[in-house]
């Protein structure tokens, strides 16, 4: 059912920013300095300014290493005493998602964002942007509690709790664990709803319900639903995603599978799932 | 099993939209296909006879030129259309029920979207944004188009051309050109709002029937749908192909020219006799006003 995704399409956009990066690596100057334009902001509410910072960029730097150079150094490019810019950071090794930002425009983790890959020369310019579809907290630094609830919603669990033992758990077959793994290295980092035209920023809870539920929940629906004990929940996650907000809210803009950094196939969970509620409308309308 | 404590309801009990949100989705989905999908390859289909016509005719248009051979099986469509088809009234409102209905939603879920080609300039992302626009300029050209022309809001052609069935194609024509004979500078604003909203309705239509594969979950894995991608660009491809053959055809040819021949095929009508009584034939043309009006001609006498 499901199959690799690859980026290696020659004409794809994807393989153009690829081969860009790779060639911008090759010719990357050593011991050259260069600018970063940093959006920022004092809090929750407050207005947002751009800040330019000079940073020298030693071997192999990536984005962290960079922010870390700022909050010992945060003086910007004009000379003027400014504040360490603020971002949220975990592992370090892109398996957590905390780092998740906007760079030169497009949402990605800093911490596996190489300077060599996006300014390889003296002055280049690299933009940071706090992601535009979760609250600021503080510059770069964003509320993600909407990633989780929308797990929640979809009920992205496998039910084993209880008061005794249940036994050995059913058998898994290979075919749909190879289906499953790839789905479940997803890491909520929420790059597919910061490139989802269908995901908006609302900042209001009582709308969450309602709003678009987003790609990672989808597919992390199909992942317990693919699961011989998380199944027991499918009906349950299947009613949710029927209703307002669910898979219906797709475009099929399909940006989601191509910022993925785990290229999860999100676009194949989706019609998976909308393959499944087609059947549930049927059963619940003729059978239930 | 009762729940001894059910919670009161709450204030913000769902509404219509919310109770029904997977039914109307699904519904918004299927009347894209069906019926508008189907009644618009149908409708390109005839329009597009104005340049393919003289080969439908067959041995009867061995004498016709391109231009009048289009005009001439043109002709002979749209009367079937309008006199033969049964109950072509509720087939109609069937049609712009549904295309209401679509439209209505489709702007309620094209608000929910925010476009971010700016940003990711992805080709899909391209054709998510222009499946909206699209949908906002088919709206208003199919509006206009059945309004003007099946709803006689004339006030809104530019000149004074009013459709009939009889004179279908010179009454398209002169519709478009704004005159009989020349294009005036509304004709010229017409015919180009016509290129454009029949080629966003033909682009609307394909993408939607890719976006539909996924909706319902016919095509799943990434290469099913990329397959079905290709058959949807054929069909798009075709599909435009035929809109811009029903659009050259209207256009290459001054409504005049047109008129002389549908003309003549409106006297052959009236002097034909009027059939055996009791033939398929005689059945078929009991319908027919127009042979009602030459039946009145021949058999005068009754």
């Amino acid at each position: 059912m499901i199959s690799t995704f690859t980026n290696t399409d020659a004409n794809s956009p994807l393989a153009a920013e690829l081969a860009q990066r790779m060639a911008n690596r090759k010719m990357a100057k050593e011991g050259r300095t260069i600018i970063f334009r940093i959006k920022r902001c004092d809090g929750p509410g407050k207005p947002s300014r751009w800040e330019d910072f000079k940073v020298p960029v030693p071997k192999n730097a990536n984005v962290i290493s960079c922010l870390q150079y700022i909050a010992a150094n945060p003086v910007t490019a004009q000379g003027q005493q400014s504040t360490p810019v603020v971002w949220d950071s975990g592992c370090l090794e892109e398996v957590c998602g905390a780092c998740t930002m906007v760079i030169n425009g497009k949402v990605r983790q800093s911490c596996s964002c190489l300077i060599d890959d996006y300014a390889p020369g003296e002055g280049d310019v690299m933009t940071l942007e706090p992601m535009s579809k979760f609250p600021v907290i503080r510059d770069l630094w964003v509320d993600r509690e909407r990633v989780f609830h929308n797990l929640k919603r979809v009920k992205a669990w496998v039910p084993i709790d209880g008061t005794y033992y249940l036994g050995g758990g059913p058998k898994e077959s290979p075919q749909k664990q190879e289906t499953r793994y790839k789905l479940s290295e997803c890491m909520s980092c929420g790059c597919c709803l910061e490139a989802c035209p269908q995901f908006n920023l609302e900042e209001n809870k009582n709308e969450w319900d309602s709003a678009f539920i987003g790609a990672h929940a989808i597919s992390q629906a199909r992942l317990f639903n693919e699961h011989e004990t998380g199944k027991q929940l499918k009906d349950d996650r299947l009613d949710v995603l029927m209703g307002p907000g669910g898979v219906n809210d797709c475009g099929n803009a399909q940006n989601c599978v191509k910022v993925c950094p785990k290229h999860i196939p999100l676009t194949e969970s989706i019609a998976a799932i909308g393959r499944a509620v087609t059947v549930r409308a049927f059963t619940r309308f003729f059978k239930d | 099993m009762s729940t001894p404590e059910t919670p009161a309801p709450t204030s913000s009990s769902p509404g219509f939209m919310e109770k029904n949100y997977f039914l109307l989705r699904r519904l918004h989905s299927l009347t894209g296909i069906v019926p508008i999908g189907v009644f618009l390859i149908a409708h390109l289909t005839t329009n597009s006879s104005l340049l393919w016509g003289k080969w439908g005719l067959r041995s009867e248009g061995a004498d016709e030129t391109i231009i009048s051979g289009g005009v001439h099986y043109f002709w002979k469509e749209v009367q079937w259309i309008n006199n033969q088809i049964p109950h072509l009234l509720l087939i109609e409102i069937v049609l712009w029920v549904s295309i209401a209905f679509h439209s209505i939603l489709g702007v309620y879920y094209a608000r929910t979207g925010k476009a971010n080609t700016a940003r990711y300039a992805y080709q899909s992302n391209w054709r998510y944004s222009l499946q909206r626009i699209t949908g906002y300029i088919a709206i208003f050209y199919i509006f206009y188009h059945v309004a003007t022309l099946r709803w006689g809001w004339e006030f809104l052609i530019p000149g004074d051309a009013k459709w009939s069935a009889d004179y279908a194609a010179s009454t398209l024509a002169a519709a478009l050109r704004g005159s009989n004979t020349d294009f005036t500078a509304m004709g010229v604003v017409t015919s180009l709002f016509y290129f454009v909203g029949i080629t966003a309705s033909v682009y609307h239509f394909a993408n939607g029937l890719w976006t539909a594969a996924i909706t319902w979950g016919l095509t799943v894995s990434a290469p099913a749908q990329r397959r079905w991608g290709y058959v949807c660009a054929m069909v798009g491809v075709g599909l435009m192909g035929m809109a811009w053959m029903s659009l050259a055809g209207a256009l290459i040819t001054p409504p005049n020219e047109m008129r002389e021949v549908e003309q003549r095929l409106l006297d052959k009508q009236k002097v034909k006799l009027p059939p055996q009584p009791g033939t398929i034939e005689s059945r078929a043309e009991e319908s027919l006003p127009m042979t009602t009006v030459s039946n009145q001609g021949v058999s005068s006498g009754q």
